[in-house]
């Protein structure tokens, strides 16, 4: 099941991680045209770009791990450990956010997040 | 039974890997962890009450040095060993080579049980340092170790590429540069034998460094150019720095930077998200040439020719009496490696091989010529004495959940580890005692499935009795499915002047839920123009009936006097619904034009009736109930017609209420004469039943034959295979008795016929003279006129395809109206 090629779906994910980069932008901003919205409909044309053949939604989703704990049991994440300590680790900046394969009720982890990460002991 | 070892193992300082021979191929194993890569981090992380083993193990090994170790191969054969904090051992590195070696056994998924295995050893071993390789073979449960040289492994690789087992007598050097470290050795094939004959390198050389470079020489001076900081590469590079996170985001970025100049001549780092000591955004775009990066690691580059110039003198040799520089190690990609080192000592550099796995492969071919040793004990299949009960709950809400386990059986000496299926957690090796706690971290709205698995202390899988862990995120818990199927009214393109249903939910679909659809639309709303209408009609109930049989749920209605500027016909609108728990309806209406949005909630006990929708619904359906009298009158179905001139009293009592209400009536009028309306609906709807399956069985049955003999006559094979493949379904379809899902079928063998048609030239020839016939509407006439001498010069000359692309040009230029009409009583359609 994990040996699922990935690899062919690389310009997706480069797709992907700019509209992760745009969406990260535009939270910082005010704006009044609404890119939000195409935004959200590039998300969604992304989360189905094909269907199974039960006829559901299969595709891609990104996740921001931002903020959320980090331990070495993570999988999902590909972390470099900034700061003195490995306690307590919190994502403190994402690179790449975590991409998952989402095939009706069950999904993949599609790319590994890159992160960085620190101690929140340290913070 | 295989008779030969057939499996190769590269134990490197850096990274292992783990290949087997099959059939003449070699086959290099997936580090089931971490996909799409096939090596392992040479690292080891002890924790208190698990190990773990690479590459989450190499993310601590810089922060937490003294619970992780790495690079022990270095320590092979010495009497050092490692001081493991955690665990208040220490560690020997054969000890960590054999959790190494342990880990790699994870990687094979063929089934084999591994007893016999080749290990490469770097070129520079002695009998000392490689019989410690042979004990860490052991003690990872191998029973024959043999051990080969990385450079001849490499060889081999090359040799069996290139399908010539016996090479030419000579020299050849293997270059090894990886992540970590650099190998250097001559090899020389004699008689028949290989050997390596002499060797140099430096273990503190590799592509990592290269990364270094990148973000200390090129990165930090540009940006402390253009903003202000005081030793801002101090303030990197030291753990306690203000910008140390910032330092291993950029050397990320400097790394893919490096492995895109492999293939362009530039790229780019950006920087952002960081403030200078005065406050200021930084906000660059760093641009790398390759020069620039060349630049960067000759140096590194020419300590490596150096290398290779000393084995030359030391042995009497000149750069003609190389055949060629094997390349191997993931740095070798790198081009300017390649051609430098080539340049500078004229001997060619030989990049044929996939340098990351290149040993391992090696040692796999050469593992394919070793005999077993080992009496074949009967490798009993461990009888699972264990046996393990679990608790967990199987639906949580939680973004962790507990798992316990007691276990049953002697657990001394195995250890345990749980995996989640979609890849991304990983418990480590834990012992296992008789009673397992886990906390098991879950991925939001969607069933996690996790797997334990018991190993005993070589890694060998102990067979259980434990299923699978399933357990459900977020939805599903107090979510309730859907009691009935959820559609949205449109316009009917196959039924002009009708509407029908479109399934947006399906029943039965867990809540909450939502979708969004987009549609063209079908007529244009005028600003201003109060008449120019979309409805957006969302409905309860079975997708098979009438709009109008259903309970309407939610509605929108859009005129031209809210909108913002004219909205032209085609433009796109965007609709979303959504069905939160409690089952409210959320429905919102997007008009891209003028980037306005409509929304509403809708609760489902509170009706909403829209007063102008109802009129117009009211009207339509007595039409269409005088219709259906009509048609079955003259179709002799009495007892239809008995049962639907029942109905009509009622009709036209509704219809004259109807009309009274006006369109700000506050009284519960409209609310009944809404259920009186639905409930005629479905009279109609359950009268008319029988003749609408009928007539969409009919159809179906005669577009069917009309579509075979069409196949039999110019089908092609997958025509037919489609055409087959309908057939089959045939009587699951059937079965349903909705008249939509066998027009949905006829539909399809109705595109089979038309595929055909547009080839035949019979059909061709019939819409060409069709089109002549009607060329005086044409838009275009001077167009028209020369495309249809073309076409009559394509039937001359029996040029089909050419006729079929004129034709198609032909009808572009027929007026629009008199393609098709179209209703546009909702505004979109299907």
């Amino acid at each position: 099941m994990l040996e699922q090629n990935f690899k062919q779906y690389k310009p997706y994910f480069e797709l992907l991680d700019q509209l992760f980069e745009v969406e990260r932008k535009l939270d910082k901003i005010q704006e009044e045209n609404s890119i939000t919205r195409n935004l959200n409909k590039m998300k969604d044309i992304f989360e189905n770009l094909f269907s199974n053949s039960s006829g559901a939604d299969v595709g891609f989703t990104y996740h921001d791990p931002i903020g959320e704990q980090y331990n070495e049991t993570r999988l999902d994440l590909e972390a470099s450990i900034a700061g003195n300590s490995t306690e307590n680790l919190i994502v403190t900046e994402v690179i790449k956010p975590i991409i998952r394969y989402k095939s009706g009720g069950s999904t993949l982890i599609a790319r590994k997040g890159v992160v960085v990460v620190e101690s929140k002991n340290t913070k | 039974m295989e008779n030969t070892i057939n499996f190769g193992i590269d134990l490197g300082t850096t990274n292992s890997a783990i290949a087997k021979f099959v059939k003449g191929d070699v086959v290099v194993f997936n580090n089931p962890l971490d996909y799409g890569r096939s090596t392992l981090p040479s690292v080891v992380y002890y924790k208190k009450d698990r190990i773990v083993i690479g590459n989450k193990a190499k993310e601590y090994l810089e922060r937490d040095p003294k619970n992780v170790v790495g690079l022990f191969k270095r320590k092979m054969g010495t009497s050092e060993s490692f001081q493991i904090k955690s665990i208040n051992e220490s560690k020997t590195p054969v000890e960590l080579s054999a959790q190494v070696l342990k880990e790699l056994k994870t990687f094979v998924n063929t089934g084999d049980s591994l007893e016999s295995v080749v290990i490469t050893i770097p070129a520079s071993f002695d009998s000392i340092q490689s019989n410690a390789t042979k004990e860490a073979g052991k003690q990872a449960g191998f029973k024959q170790v043999v051990l080969l040289q990385e450079p001849i492994a490499a060889s081999l690789a090359y040799a069996n590429m290139k399908k010539s087992k016996e090479m030419q007598d000579g020299n050849w050097l293997v270059y090894d540069l990886g992540g970590g470290t650099f190998d250097v050795a001559l090899v020389r094939i004699k008689d028949g034998e290989m050997k390596v004959v002499d060797h140099e390198g430096d273990n503190f050389l590799g592509g990592s460094d290269f990364d270094r470079l990148i973000v200390e020489k090129l990165i930090i001076p540009k940006i402390s150019e253009e903003y202000s900081f005081e030793d801002l590469e101090n303030q990197m590079k030291s753990a306690s720095g203000k910008y140390n996170a910032k330092y291993y985001s950029l050397l990320n970025q400097a790394e893919e930077a490096k492995i895109r100049l492999s293939a362009v001549s530039s790229a780019e780092i950006i920087v952002e998200r960081m403030e200078d000591e005065e406050g200021n955004e930084v906000d660059m775009e760093i641009t790398i040439t390759k020069s620039e990066f060349n630049n960067l690691i000759k140096d590194s580059i020419d300590g490596t020719i150096e290398m290779i110039k000393t084995i030359l003198t030391r042995n009497s040799l000149k750069s003609n009496d190389i055949q060629f520089n094997l390349m191997v190690g993931g740095s070798t990609f790198i081009p300017f490696v390649r051609q430098h080192v080539e340049e500078v000592l004229q001997i060619p550099s030989n990049c044929e091989i996939d340098p990351t796995t290149a040993v391992a492969v090696g040692a796999a071919y050469y593992a394919a010529t070793k005999q077993k040793e080992i009496t074949k004990e009967k490798s009993e299949k461990k009888k699972s004495s264990l046996s393990i009960k679990a608790s967990y709950n199987k639906a949580s809400k939680e973004s962790d959940e507990l798992f316990a386990a007691r276990v049953q059986g002697n657990t001394d000496g195995l250890f345990y580890k749980i995996t989640r299926q979609d890849g991304g957690f990983d418990s480590g090796l834990k012992p296992l005692s008789e009673r397992i706690n886990e906390d098991l971290p879950l991925v939001e709205n969607t069933y996690n499935f996790f797997t334990l698995t018991i190993y005993d202390g070589e890694n060998n899988v102990v067979e259980t009795d434990i299923e699978p862990i399933g357990i459900n995120s977020g939805f599903g818990i107090s979510g309730q499915p859907l009691p009935e199927d959820i559609c949205l009214e449109v316009d009917d393109y196959d039924n002009p002047g009708h509407t029908r249903l479109a399934l947006i939910f399906e029943r039965n679909t867990v809540l909450p839920t939502k979708r969004t659809l987009t549609f063209p639309i079908n007529k244009p709303i005028l600003k201003g123009n109060e008449s120019d209408r979309l409805w957006i009609n969302v409905y309860e109930g079975p997708q098979t009936s009438l709009p109008e049989a259903n309970k309407l749920i939610g509605v929108i209605e859009i005129s031209g006097k809210q909108v913002s500027r004219d909205i032209a016909k085609g433009s796109d609108l965007e609709i979303t619904i959504m069905i939160s728990e409690s089952r409210d309806v959320t429905v919102s209406g997007y008009l891209n034009m003028s980037d306005q949005e409509f929304k509403n909630v809708f609760n489902p006990k509170e009706r909403d009736t829209n007063v102008s929708l109802l009129k117009g619904q009211v009207l339509d359906l007595s039409s269409k109930l005088d219709e259906e009298i009509e048609l079955a009158t003259d179709k002799e179905d009495y007892e239809t017609a008995s049962a639907l001139s029942k109905v009509k009293k009622e009709m036209e009592s509704v219809a004259e209420e109807a009309e009274k209400l006006s369109d700000d009536d506050v009284t519960d009028k409209r609310y009944q004469l809404e259920d009186k309306k639905r409930k005629i609906a479905q009279e109609i709807d359950s009268a008319t039943k029988n003749k609408r399956l009928q007539k969409a069985t009919d159809h179906y049955y005669d577009i069917k034959s009309e579509c075979e003999e069409l196949i039999d006559a110019s089908g092609n094979d997958h025509e037919r295979k489609t055409f087959n493949d309908i057939v089959n379904q045939e009587a699951s379809f059937m079965a349903t008795k909705s008249s939509l899902k066998i027009q949905e079928k006829s539909d399809e063998l109705q595109a089979i016929i038309g595929q055909i048609r547009w080839r035949t030239p019979e059909f061709l020839k019939g819409i060409f003279a069709y089109l002549i016939e009607n060329q005086a509407k044409m838009n275009d006439q001077s167009q028209a006129k020369s495309l249809i001498d073309a076409g009559k010069f394509a039937v001359e000359s029996q040029n089909w395809d050419r006729l079929r692309e004129i034709n198609f040009g032909l009808f572009d230029l027929m007026p629009r109206g008199s393609k098709d009409e179209i209703s546009t009583k909702i505004g979109f359609g299907l």
